[in-house]
């Protein structure tokens, strides 16, 4: 188990600088996710942790050991792709056993280990199967198991879930994080998906064209963005200026949308603004509404379903907000 | 410094530059040479040149060989493009026997067939006695007419195959898309559909010109007296009179520019005009009228059929009785037991020259295809232009450039075995790359990452994971380069020495000295030789496509 810092790593692919002068440390034991839309960057700076991707400049240390000048197979890395990478012409076991020959572990042992593994992602009795015999949860199973089985300082997730369908991913990304946190090993996660990543990780660190955008815990980067851009991508919000809100102060501010609340339902405290209803969008669990204030500035507001509560678009109503949950953005 | 994840390939790619270098390019090298170097061999001059081209035999040559390529060209292409449509959107019994049947005139030789036809329409021939019995008279097989119909009959599924696929992968909504804005059916064919399909229609075509362009064995059965250019490189080099390099380079040299002057205006051309479609399904049958049904059934039956006659054709005439090279209806095992009873040393030679030829082809053209796929830069690039090359150049022009470079000097070859497994190798690398290129495209980049970060080397997963993913691919090769080998004869004619003659220069042998027997006899050893390894092949596939 070993911590990784990342020096200063830079990647330029022609005229686009993918990776930009990123300076990272991610502890022992924790699981750490590389946040940012397609493009940011983030999948780059994990194949510079795999060794896929060469620096133009910087380092990479796990522990106090330099490892970004060496070959790919010499760095113990346990990887997990997006598209399982299973290997077709090889038996389930055989895949989950694939790495502990050059590791040189004796048969028996491997034989018992490929099994803890297969019990460990709930596959046992699978091992002779073929790869073609498993569905696509299964085949990231195995995926997983063969990462986990040669105990690697670190393992590396991309975007392990995005092939499977939405059920699955909710259900398999609670494993991933139970799993690594019972093991202990260090953990980088790529993904798209904020939910995702703040669902699994015990830090984010958000990427915006090759560069980090912000680090930290996931409700912090939520509740706390620092940047317009950390606002947006972490989910919805309203990005307004102050004085849209009428306050005097000109800078730009991020309100969530469940900061919001009809006056009816807010504490007294709350500043309260007078607005039309605009859209309702019912979800189930929550509703969604967009309100227009006279100023013409649409507010997004999200609540939980209350069945007792009649609103409908044209209606005026009054809305109030939570003034601690107004974010400044620079 | 080489970053580490380059070492392999930049090795693979340094070690095939250095057997194309050593294999290809410097004979070719030689061959320029010879060509522009005045009688001396001393100082540069291109009175060589020069010479040739006021000769008006050799400008014929020039002539006969284009036009011939030319009318080869058009009436396969004009055969096998309906007959494409035919087998991939008509409802015709058989389809599958069809594309059987259709595949195999590629593997055989096709200078079987061109003495086939002799047997048959020649001046003597069977069929042509048959005719001048009942009073007809069908005029002379030999000379352009002849060697266009062989071209024809053995060419056609160069373009009927690519061209299948390509009917195969219209996307059938573009066709609904059309009717639905109006467009009638036969104007969507010519205005949506054969669009889409030309730019196969040309690669298939080009492959028939440059076959006509390279091929040796046909004219030199059907020429008689007009000049084609592989032909006369070849008399010109090894010169019953007086051998001739200089002009022989010559001839060479043209041959090479010409092949890749059209490879340079077809990859023009089809570089704006590629289509990409995203097929979900094949498109559906078209429903027609019982006649047009029956007539494109006959149609592809026909065509099919009859590019197999010359073939068969040879194996019966095989076991009738020849007297020199008069026949007579009388069924003998006489040509076989002349043929083997003589020797059965170049039986023995075949079998091992193409067992050996396809070895290295394989070990040579598998990992440089892996390489060019996955690697599209710097020494990437050059060896995925230089493996192409050998596609450009005929047989006899490589093997001419083999006698110039490896008869003296460092390394001699001549007059041994390894010098025709290594002229075979070359010839066949270009075929052998594209196949394994076309694979590694299939395999999953992440599958080999997954393998190097499990802990294994390049190298290691190379061969525990990419070589078996391959392996279908692979076996595929091996046959068809073997098939391919066992009949080579173009780079043969060149380089065969006493005792390690081939089957084909028996046959060629016995062409060129009246003995119809032993050559009706070693055509049929060829096609049985070539047929068995095919049919295993398509019976090991058919079983692995069950059983999965």
């Amino acid at each position: 188990m070993t911590g990784i810092i990342i020096r200063d790593a830079s990647r330029k692919f022609g005229s686009v600088q993918a990776v930009d002068h990123v300076d990272l440390t991610v502890a022992e034991g924790e699981f750490f996710t590389l946040l940012g839309p397609s493009g940011c960057g983030k999948t780059t700076l994990l194949r510079m942790i795999a060794g896929f991707c060469e620096l133009d400049s910087g380092e990479i240390c796990f522990g106090d050991r330099r490892i970004d000048r060496l070959p790919a197979h010499v760095r113990d890395i346990g990887m997990v792709f997006q598209n399982y990478a299973v290997f077709p012409n090889l038996t389930v076991a055989g895949n989950v056993g694939y790495g502990l020959k050059p590791r040189r572990v004796p048969a028996d042992e491997a034989a018992r280990r490929v099994d803890e593994a297969l019990a460990l992602v709930q596959l046992s009795g699978f091992g002779e199967r073929k790869p073609h015999q498993l569905s696509g949860g299964q085949l990231q199973r195995v995926a997983i198991a063969r990462a986990l089985v040669i105990r690697p300082q670190v393992l590396l997730f991309d975007e392990p879930l995005s092939n499977l369908d939405a059920r699955l991913r909710v259900s398999m990304r609670g494993e991933i994080r139970a799993l690594q946190k019972s093991l202990g090993i260090t953990a980088i996660y790529v993904t798209h998906d904020q939910e995702e990543a703040m669902s699994v990780s015990d830090r984010i660190a958000l990427m915006n064209a090759g560069r980090l955008e912000q680090i930290g815990v996931p409700a912090g980067i939520y509740r706390q963005p620092a940047s317009r851009f950390a606002a947006e991508f972490m989910g919805t919000t309203n990005l307004l200026q102050a004085r849209q809100l009428g306050l005097a102060a000109p800078v730009w501010v991020s309100l969530r949308p469940e900061a919001l609340r009809f006056a009816d339902d807010a504490p007294a405290g709350w500043p309260r603004l007078a607005a039309t209803v605009a859209r309702v969008e019912m979800l189930g669990p929550i509703s969604r509404f967009d309100v227009t204030l006279a100023n013409g500035t649409v507010l997004r507001m999200a609540t939980l379903d209350a069945p007792d509560r009649a609103v409908a678009v044209g209606d005026a109503v009054t809305v109030a907000y939570e003034h601690a949950r107004l974010t400044v953005l620079p | 410094m080489i970053a580490h994840q380059q070492r392999l390939p930049f090795a693979i790619a340094a070690l095939g530059l250095l057997f194309l270098g050593v294999f290809l390019l410097w004979p070719l090298f030689n061959v320029f040479g010879a060509s522009v170097l005045d009688s001396e061999g001393q100082s540069f001059t291109l009175a060589n040149y020069g010479k040739m081209l006021s000769r008006p035999f050799y400008r014929a040559a020039i002539v006969n060989t284009l036009g011939i390529g030319a009318a080869a060209t058009a009436i396969t292409t004009g055969l096998a493009v309906p007959l494409a449509f035919s087998l991939a959107r008509l409802p015709i019994p058989g389809k599958g026997a069809i594309l059987a049947l259709a595949a195999m005139p590629l593997v055989l030789p096709s200078f079987v067939s061109a003495y086939a036809i002799v047997l048959l329409l020649g001046n003597s021939g069977i069929v042509t006695q048959w005719l001048r019995g009942i009073g007809l008279d069908i005029g002379s097989i030999y000379g352009a007419v002849g060697i266009v119909l062989v071209y024809t009959l053995t060419l056609y599924p160069y373009v009927l195959l690519p061209t299948v696929a390509a009917f195969k992968a219209v996307d059938v909504s573009m066709e609904e898309a059309a009717q639905g804005l109006g467009s009638s059916p036969a104007r969507t064919v010519r205005t949506v559909i054969l669009p889409i399909v030309l730019p196969a229609i040309l690669a298939g075509g080009l492959l028939v010109f440059i076959e006509t362009l390279e091929n040796f064995g046909v004219p030199f059965v059907l020429a008689e007296d007009i000049p084609i250019f592989a032909v006369e490189a070849f008399k010109l080099f090894i010169g019953e009179t007086a051998p001739n390099p200089a002009s022989a380079g010559v001839l060479a040299t043209l041959l090479i520019l010409t092949t890749v002057l059209v490879l340079l205006v077809q990859r023009h051309f089809l570089s704006s005009r590629r289509f990409a479609t995203n097929t979900r399904q094949t498109p559906p049958l078209i429903p027609v009228g019982a006649g047009l049904r029956i007539g494109a059934t006959v149609y592809c039956w026909s065509i099919v059929l009859l590019a197999l006659v010359p073939f068969f054709a040879i194996v019966v005439l095989s076991f009738l009785e020849f007297r020199g090279p008069v026949l007579h209806g009388n069924f003998s095992l006489a040509n076989f037991t002349t043929l083997f009873g003589r020797d059965t040393r170049p039986l023995a030679n075949t079998l091992m020259f193409a067992s050996a030829a396809a070895i290295c082809t394989t070990l040579v053209g598998v990992p440089v295809g892996y390489v060019v796929t996955r690697y599209r830069a710097g020494i990437a690039t050059v060896l995925d232009v230089v493996a192409t090359l050998p596609f450009a150049v005929a047989g006899t022009v490589l093997a001419i450039g083999f006698v110039v470079s490896f008869n003296t000097g460092p390394v001699i070859l001549t007059g041994g075995p390894l010098i025709l497994v290594l002229a075979y190798t070359v010839r066949k690398i270009p075929f052998a790359v594209r196949s394994a290129s076309a694979i590694v495209h299939q395999i999953d980049l992440s599958l080999e990452e997954a393998s190097v970060s499990l802990g294994r080397s390049p190298f290691q997963t190379f061969l525990r994971i990419v070589v078996p993913l391959m392996m279908g691919g692979i076996v595929s090769g091996v046959v068809l380069t073997w098939v391919t080998v066992a009949s080579e004869l173009s780079a043969t004619v060149v380089l065969y020495s006493g005792n390690w003659r081939t089957m084909t220069v028996v046959m060629f042998q016995a062409l060129e000295g009246g003995g119809g027997g032993i050559a009706t006899a070693a055509a049929s050893t060829l096609i049985v030789v070539t047929l068995i390894p095919v049919a295993l092949l398509y019976r090991l596939v058919r079983r692995y496509e069950l059983g999965s």
